[in-house]
């Protein structure tokens, strides 16, 4: 079964809700994250914030992040390997990982229709 | 006619809570009841937890965090908690470990994460917690005296469920405040004592502490809403530096007198429910028990200051306003604490620089009422226009648009606790933030005078929020436009000036040098400071106001020598600067 990791950056929060902006990008990824994982899908998000161990002991997180610097992040890891940098999955993307209907993603939130 | 504060008259619990803003006289209030207590024969501990703390200087003891013996007053005993220190400290634990192992740029992002306010309160709450509920120490005193008190937002971030369920950790709804909290869960268990003890009336008395003006005692009303809302119900008000009675034929002291009582009179009617007391003002500073006990004393000696024959001679507004002029800045913030007049300073830069023939916008984040009370329902005088934001409707619009966003999705205890988020200081910092930005974006061809500044923190933020957006190059929560053009405009010291506003006292000069110290991290340095309201410069014979002249003397120098990069004073006035004729005369009185 896929294994999917998110490594965050260390955003003031991660809905943006007191941040700088409100970022429905984040809230869309986070509801289609909870529906995944109720599903028992395995899916593990990290932020750098609170849990940077991960960042450090994960090598292949660890690696890009000194080449490339915080910018990298969000990273996404497909069973271990780096398949996204900088950017959020999309409703697509995760449907297609997990073999799953994007439509069922999509009609969980009816707010968020950005992509 | 106040009844003045007598401690025999008051039932003492075992945590005593003081609150009130900056200068208004909680250290010493609070260290005068540590010293009435420990006179009549009980174990008492008093707690700092300002970082600017002058309980040190009070007791005239080098204070740590740990506690110690005050020499010369029995059974008295203090310590100094820090929370910036303990918010530094824990930023450390949790990011130390990664120096050298990730790289600086990525360090650095994780640092700004832990800056805000909202951790240094919880870190703040952190501290009180092992006063509060441990056994150990509240059991061997008699009262434990705190010269602050948590605010609302802390106590109820703290109540909620979803503050501590795996929520957090499982999905990223997590937010900022509770950043801090995520790695003390193990903590869950006390901070729930600590709360019990601060909402039993048996235990807990908070302390509103004031001054007999209209802003500080809305202040305190406003304090004593919140924190009753979240539990603590017993509540007394110390209203402080109330003149007993005015030298007659004094122009200055009778003036004084007047304003106190007025204000008195106009008591928001919630606060007067409370039991009140009135705190007489003392000439200079307090320091030293033998002086302190003196506070709640019937007799007190008034002794006589001389007033100074050489006075040093320091700018007024107008040598702010020439520069502010000659160098052509178009935008201008003034910055301080609440209640130190900082609206007032905008309205007079705005309509001293429309006099000077510049085009002027004036913003400010008052509330329209009182915009309108300064300028009446006119937005147009000559060369100046005013508009205003009021911060409320703005973060209103904020959260519903958040809310909006999210509720669909998630369920009540999330939602709940993303609510709390959105009252944490720094979502109204940066919600007005953006209404400012679109007011200076909208202006291209005038001066913007603006009565509030962002913090560093909330500045920091929003670069590191821009490059990461840049890097996304989409268009979904993006730092707007109108945000974006005014960070690099805020660095440029040669468009935008930042006036710090503050009074000559020790807590406002300290605040005022946070507040600097935060604008320079994000790489904006103030050039003018003003102090307001002084009485340095004024001549009186009151021999109470020349104390006060006298004791502002000390930050006066403090800040033109060691703070400031230049430094003007505008003088007390009795009458509130009403109207666009009234503001000018602020040039015309000598400071």
């Amino acid at each position: 079964m896929a294994k999917l990791e998110i490594f965050d950056p260390a955003l003031c929060c991660a809905t943006g809700v007191c941040g700088p902006s409100v970022d429905p990008e984040l809230a869309r990824v986070a509801s289609a994250l909870f529906f995944l994982e109720g599903k028992g899908f395995s899916i593990k998000r990290y932020n750098l914030g609170n849990e940077p161990d991960v960042y450090v002991n994960n090598p292949t997180v660890s690696k890009l992040l000194n080449e490339k610097g915080p910018d990298v992040l969000p990273l996404i890891l497909l069973n271990g390997k780096a398949i996204k940098e900088g950017i959020y999955p999309t409703n697509e993307e995760l449907a297609s990982w997990f073999g799953v209907n994007a439509a069922i993603l999509e009609a969980k939130k009816s707010s968020s229709s950005l992509l | 006619m106040l009844k003045r504060f007598d401690p025999a008259e008051i039932t003492m619990t075992p945590f005593m809570f003081f609150t009130g803003k900056g200068g208004v006289g909680k250290t010493s209030t609070a260290s005068a009841l540590a010293i009435t207590l420990a006179d009549q024969g009980k174990k008492v501990l008093i707690v700092s937890t300002d970082p600017a703390s002058n309980l040190q200087d009070v007791f005239k003891t080098e204070l740590t965090n740990n506690i110690s013996a005050i020499p010369d007053v029995n059974g008295l005993f203090a310590c100094n908690l820090d929370p910036e220190e303990a918010a530094r400290a824990y930023r450390e634990r949790t990011i130390g470990p990664y120096r050298g192992k990730l790289p600086e740029s990525v360090v650095q992002t994780m640092e700004e994460q832990l800056s805000g306010a909202c951790t240094v309160e919880i870190a703040a709450f952190d501290e009180f917690t092992n006063l509060l509920a441990n056994p150990e120490i509240h059991e061997e005193y008699d009262h434990i005296i705190f010269d602050t008190a948590p605010t609302g937002h802390t106590l109820r971030l703290l109540q909620l469920p979803a503050a501590w369920t795996d929520f957090l950790n499982e999905s990223t709804h997590g937010a900022s405040c509770l950043g801090p909290l995520s790695g003390l869960s193990a903590k869950k268990d006390l901070y729930a004592n600590s709360l019990g003890a601060l909402s039993d009336r048996e235990k807990t008395t908070l302390i509103l502490v004031s001054r007999p003006e209209a802003s500080a005692l809305a202040e305190a009303d406003r304090a004593s809403n919140e924190l009753c809302d979240t539990g603590i119900k017993r509540q007394l008000v110390l209203i402080n530096g109330v003149l007993k009675n005015e030298l007659k034929g004094d122009s200055i002291s009778e003036a004084f007198y007047r304003k106190q009582q007025k204000a008195l009179c106009a008591i928001p009617a919630k606060l007067a429910e409370l039991p009140l007391y009135a705190v007489p003002l003392i000439a200079g500073s307090l320091t030293g028990p033998q002086s302190l006990r003196k506070l709640f004393t019937k007799n007190q000696s008034e002794s006589g200051i001389a007033q100074e024959k050489d006075r040093i001679e320091i700018p007024s507004l107008q040598a702010v306003l020439d520069d502010l002029h000659e160098s052509n800045k178009n935008v201008i913030f003034t910055m301080g604490k609440g209640g130190v007049g900082k609206t007032t300073a905008a309205s007079a830069i705005a309509v001293g620089l429309a006099e000077k023939g510049k085009r002027v916008h004036l913003t400010t984040t008052d509330p329209a009422s009182h915009l309108t009370h300064i300028f009446g329902n006119e937005h147009s005088f000559g060369n100046l226009t005013i508009s205003s934001i009021d911060p409320k409707y703005e973060v209103e619009k904020y959260r519903k648009e958040v809310l909006s966003r999210v509720s669909a999705e998630l369920d009540e205890e999330a939602i709940a606790y993303i609510k709390e988020d959105l009252e944490s200081p720094c979502t109204e910092e940066i919600a007005v933030f953006r209404a400012f930005a679109e007011v200076v974006a909208r202006a291209k061809e005038e001066v913007v005078v603006i009565d509030t500044a962002p913090t560093g923190h909330t500045l920091l933020l929003l670069d590191a929020a821009h490059s990461y957006h840049k890097e996304l190059e989409r268009s979904t929560g993006e730092v707007p436009e109108s945000v974006k053009e005014l960070l690099p405009k805020l660095r440029n010291n040669k468009e935008t000036e930042v006036v710090i506003v503050t009074l000559p006292e020790a807590t406002p000069v300290f605040e005022a040098v946070r507040l600097q110290e935060d604008l320079k991290r994000a790489d904006i340095s103030p050039k003018w400071w003003v102090i307001n309201q002084s009485f340095y410069a004024l001549d009186t014979e009151d021999p109470i106001l020349r104390g006060k002249a006298a004791y502002e003397k000390e930050w006066i120098l403090k800040v033109k020598n060691e703070l400031a990069k230049d430094l003007a004073v505008i003088p007390w006035l009795e009458d509130e600067q009403i109207g666009y004729s009234e503001l000018l005369k602020i040039y015309e009185k000598k400071g």
